[in-house]
């Protein structure tokens, strides 16, 4: 059975993994419309900054709510899905709020979603755009009833911290400095904490010489006022970590043919692996497809005038297709017993409907592609 | 103060002297668009032309290096050909040169910073990591010889993708606005004003032809300008398929028709992809898709070949 048909038949959790422009949206996307064409009502949901999957959808605009496509959408691109199709962007600042609005003690909510640390950590910075689409890939599966979540990730570099996020939130709230921090202050019952007092140290002065003073009394008083929010982070990330390891989750790797980049995605291949993920398919986007021996002996008939141009042509989708083909080698060696599932180089973007219900016959197996002898 | 001066070579890369001059090129677009040959690239005709040229990657699986066919250079500064420099910036050592700079004695390094404790509490500063990195390669643009002349005369940053290198360049901005004065304060607003200034900072736009990298670069040129104040001086057109066939190469064989179609369709996206770039009032810069074996020091010759050839 074709592999990504087969995870979606055990699993109600898909994501999609890879680094930067492979494709990754577009399958993420073909593989959820493709499931809901076939009955299984589906949610396909992005976290990636680039606003790439509205474009996909060809709509104009998604946010943080989960977006239907319309009937009407589907009609004029000649579809007629089976069961609902939904999308949805992940606004970051808007989940940490609710995520503070719903957890914090009221008397801290005001107090947190003011403090400097708060405001910066939850609208751009690094590391907690992650831990925020784990946050709401746990909301959306513990408070929603799709039969499908198609969840896209951001590139390699991140996908890993994507990963790693609940630990990471765990190692923050469980690590010897946020208690060297907040133990004399919550052991003197006091609300500022005075770093300053903890000894007058050599270190918190050093550190403070680096950062300024006050930003480590503003960290400090962040780390308190979210301090009792602590238990319900820890239980969530259990279970976040849990779900990522489930049964009924499974991971798509999709990677471009190109060998040089393909290290990226053999690492990556590894690292879930190692972290007992389940991957069911590596998908190999925009394959070039071979040239017909065919054709060679038909340009051979043409006049010569005409000759040169579509020899040239033909050694160009040759050396294309055979490049390819060293790739997919490699990628076959070194992912063993992961199937691949090939998709063709298409002549224009997959930027609507249509295109993305082509490309999933590639993903679903109704097609299979050849690929060229590598050669040289 | 830091422009001052590549007066010691009258002009480097002939075909576009938005970037001849310029002290700090910043090389970013899509993931996957071709970002690192790009850089590769005008590393090495800068270094060609006569100017020390360090090229930066940050914190990334490194690639710069092997396209030029040297081993991987790891975190510290290496001399990889005549004039030319690489490094593959990472957070833990900037992190450690960066205090090394405000501290002044390693000892004090060594029994603050690699204290488990205080390693763990420096990670949550929000963007201490990007503000090291960041810190680090701009820290190499004021750097002198003993003979008064630059360590460096051009920096060029192989900057991570799209939304990343928006949060990255915000970073500067970000911590003037977030930390209070202080040492790191003082440093942010600097890098922040190096970063904007365009008589030192030329930003290299890179895309494809293809319908989704031009849509992000053209919402790239925006963002950067508009979050970042960074104005980008030039878009490099990556894989530029040319119109090859016409209307008089109608063949009678199906298969070949369909060839001369599929080739034809390729390239009028590579027009239509350059016509919407150029909206953005910037020069395009096309580089025609290549053909060989790999991406390697051959394909980085051949790409700089575009950058240093006559107008």
């Amino acid at each position: 059975m074709n592999p990504i048909r087969a995870a979606l038949a055990s699993s109600d959790v898909l994501i999609t993994v890879g680094s930067g422009g492979v494709g990754k949206t577009t399958v993420a996307a073909a593989i959820a419309l493709r499931a809901s064409m076939e009955g299984q009502g589906s949610l396909v949901c992005t976290i990636d900054p680039a606003r790439r999957l509205a474009n996909s959808l060809g709509l104009q605009a998604l946010g943080n709510a989960e977006m239907e496509i319309s009937k009407e959408t589907f009609a004029e691109a000649g579809l007629a899905p089976r069961a609902s199709m939904r999308a949805m962007m992940l606004d970051m600042k808007r989940t940490w709020d609710e995520l503070i609005e719903r957890r914090a003690p009221p008397d801290k909510r005001e107090k947190i979603l003011n403090n400097r640390f708060y405001q910066s950590l939850s609208s751009a910075l690094a590391g907690s755009q992650e831990y925020v689409a784990m946050e709401k890939l746990w909301e959306l599966r513990t408070q929603r009833d799709y039969p499908l979540i198609v969840l896209d990730t951001p590139p390699t570099a991140h996908a890993l911290d994507f990963l790693d996020a609940p630990n990471r939130i765990l190692d923050f709230l469980d690590n010897d400095a946020s208690k060297w921090l907040l133990t004399p202050a919550l052991a003197a019952g006091k609300f500022g904490l005075k770093l300053f007092n903890l000894g007058g140290s050599y270190v918190a002065k050093t550190i403070a010489r680096f950062t300024g003073t006050e930003t480590l009394q503003q960290l400090a008083d962040f780390m308190l006022n979210i301090s009792g929010m602590n238990e319900g982070f820890k239980e969530r990330a259990h279970q976040t970590r849990a779900l990522l390891e489930a049964e009924t989750t499974s991971f798509v790797l999709v990677t471009g043919p190109m060998p040089e980049r393909l290290d990226e995605a053999i690492y990556f291949h590894t690292l879930l692996q190692q972290n007992k993920m389940r991957v069911a398919a590596i998908v190999v986007n925009r394959v070039h497809t071979p040239v017909a021996d065919s054709l060679w002996e038909e340009v051979a008939r043409l006049p010569p005038s005409a000759q040169p141009k579509f020899d040239q042509t033909l050694k160009e989708n040759d050396h294309l297709a055979r490049q390819d083909a060293r790739g997919i080698a490699k990628l076959r060696e070194a992912c063993g017993s992961t199937p691949l599932v090939l998709v063709p180089r298409f002549d224009l973007d997959v930027h609507d409907l249509k295109g993305l219900y082509e490309t999933s016959h590639w993903l679903w197996g109704d097609r299979r592609l050849e690929v060229a002898a590598p050669g040289q | 103060m830091l422009r001052s001066t590549l007066h010691h070579v009258n002009v480097t890369f002939a075909v576009v002297e938005e970037l001849s001059d310029k002290r700090l090129l910043v090389v970013t677009g899509k993931g996957g668009v071709g970002k690192s040959t790009l850089a590769a690239a005008l590393a090495l005709q800068s270094a060609r032309e006569g100017l020390r040229t360090l090229v930066c990657e940050v914190n990334a699986k490194e690639r710069i290096s092997l396209l030029l066919g040297r081993p991987e250079v790891g975190p510290e500064v290496t001399a990889i050909d005549e004039n030319l420099w690489a490094v593959n910036v990472r957070p833990q050592e900037a992190m450690r040169e960066y205090a090394l700079m405000m501290l002044k004695f390693e000892s004090i390094y060594s029994a603050v910073f690699e204290n488990r404790v205080v390693r763990y509490f420096l990670r949550f500063i929000p963007s201490l990591q990007e503000l090291v990195l960041l810190g680090k390669i701009l820290f190499h643009l004021k750097e002198k010889r003993p003979d008064g002349r630059w360590r460096f005369d051009r920096i060029i940053i192989d900057a991570p993708a799209t939304g990343h290198a928006i949060t990255f360049f915000s970073v500067p901005q970000v911590i003037v606005d977030t930390v209070p004065p202080g040492a790191m304060a003082t440093d942010a607003t600097w890098m922040r004003d190096l970063l904007i200034d365009p008589k030192t900072t030329a930003v290299v736009l890179v895309s494809l032809p293809e319908e989704l990298p031009v849509n992000e670069t053209i919402e790239l040129h925006a963002a950067l300008l508009s979050k970042v104040k960074m104005q980008s001086s030039l878009v490099v057109l990556n894989g530029f398929i040319p119109l090859r066939f016409d209307a008089s190469d109608a063949p009678e064989s199906e298969g070949l028709k369909e060839i001369a179609r599929h080739h034809t369709a390729r390239a009028n996206l590579s027009v239509a992809s350059l016509e919407r770039l150029k909206t953005l009032g910037l020069r395009v810069v096309t580089v025609p898709r290549l053909f060989v074996p790999e991406f390697s020091r051959q394909a980085v010759e051949q790409v700089a070949a575009y950058f240093g050839g006559k107008k």
